[in-house]
């Protein structure tokens, strides 16, 4: 079994921004998924995932409130919304950002473990 | 029997989901089971989403019973011509607008059936949209 991954663990791995929830990040990441529809995610997520997505408007911090996904990581160099931020802080979700592509980032979660 | 009301703002779209944390709060602070939360959650935002992408306003209204929660979901809009169509998964009619923001999938009916024990939808064009939910709590019996 491969040991507890934790938001602030692949923060530092992979190098990531945190644009909100700096107070969230032990948070346990226990999957992941790719997508940048919300309905998809809706229907597919489960409490702990780490969703990776370049939607960066307010609704995917209610998306990721109400499933309790444990981050959101805005991939592809966008920056969330001001209002996105000030939500995410609001609800206590932790939002990541990255220059890197969703796969290439998909891809390095695998590798620290998350499956 | 607990009775709440939460407004829904048509075309807000960065208000989205307000209703539906509010719903799962209260679900959360009156003891249901975590599993009913989730998809009472879940059907509600979709269905919350629906009404801010396609009417001009309407409101959410939940009942918690010791077995059961009422989801009812009231909409003044535009109404569904053809509902057993909008049931179709990846049928949409959701603007360019909705979809680029990641809206407009057509998975939102589904997602709603897929989560609720019972689902009626009624719609009378040009006037609005019904959509009555009922969830069955989990372990309802123990509690």
């Amino acid at each position: 079994m491969s040991e507890r991954i934790t938001v602030a663990h692949a923060v530092q791995v992979l190098g990531l921004g945190v644009a909100a929830g700096e107070d969230v990040l032990e948070t346990e990441v226990t999957g992941a998924q790719v997508s940048d529809l919300l309905s998809h995610v809706m229907a597919q997520g489960k409490a702990g995932q780490l969703w990776i997505t370049i939607q960066t408007h307010p609704n995917i911090v209610a998306v990721a409130a109400l499933h309790g996904l444990s981050a959101v990581l805005i991939a592809g160099g966008f920056a969330p919304e001001e209002e996105t931020i000030a939500r995410a802080e609001e609800e206590g979700i932790a939002l990541l950002t990255s220059s890197e592509g969703a796969y290439a980032l998909a891809g390095q979660l695998y590798e620290l473990g998350v499956r | 029997m607990v009775h709440y009301e939460f407004p829904i703002l048509g075309r807000a779209y960065f208000l989205g989901g307000r209703a539906s944390t509010s719903v799962k709060r209260v679900l959360t602070q009156a003891g249901v089971d975590r599993e009913t939360v989730q998809r009472v959650s879940v059907a509600c935002y979709e269905a919350e989403m629906n009404v801010v992408l396609h009417a001009r306003a309407g409101h959410v209204a939940l009942d918690i019973y010791t077995d059961r929660v009422m989801l009812h979901v009231y909409d003044r809009g535009p109404g569904i011509a053809d509902v057993k169509l909008a049931m179709t998964c990846g049928w949409s009619a959701a603007s360019e607008e909705a979809r680029a923001l990641g809206f407009g999938a057509g998975m939102g009916l589904p997602n709603i059936q897929n989560q609720a024990d019972d689902m009626q939808l009624t719609s009378t064009v040009g006037e609005g949209v019904r959509l009555e939910l009922t969830f069955y709590r989990r372990g309802a019996g123990d509690e």
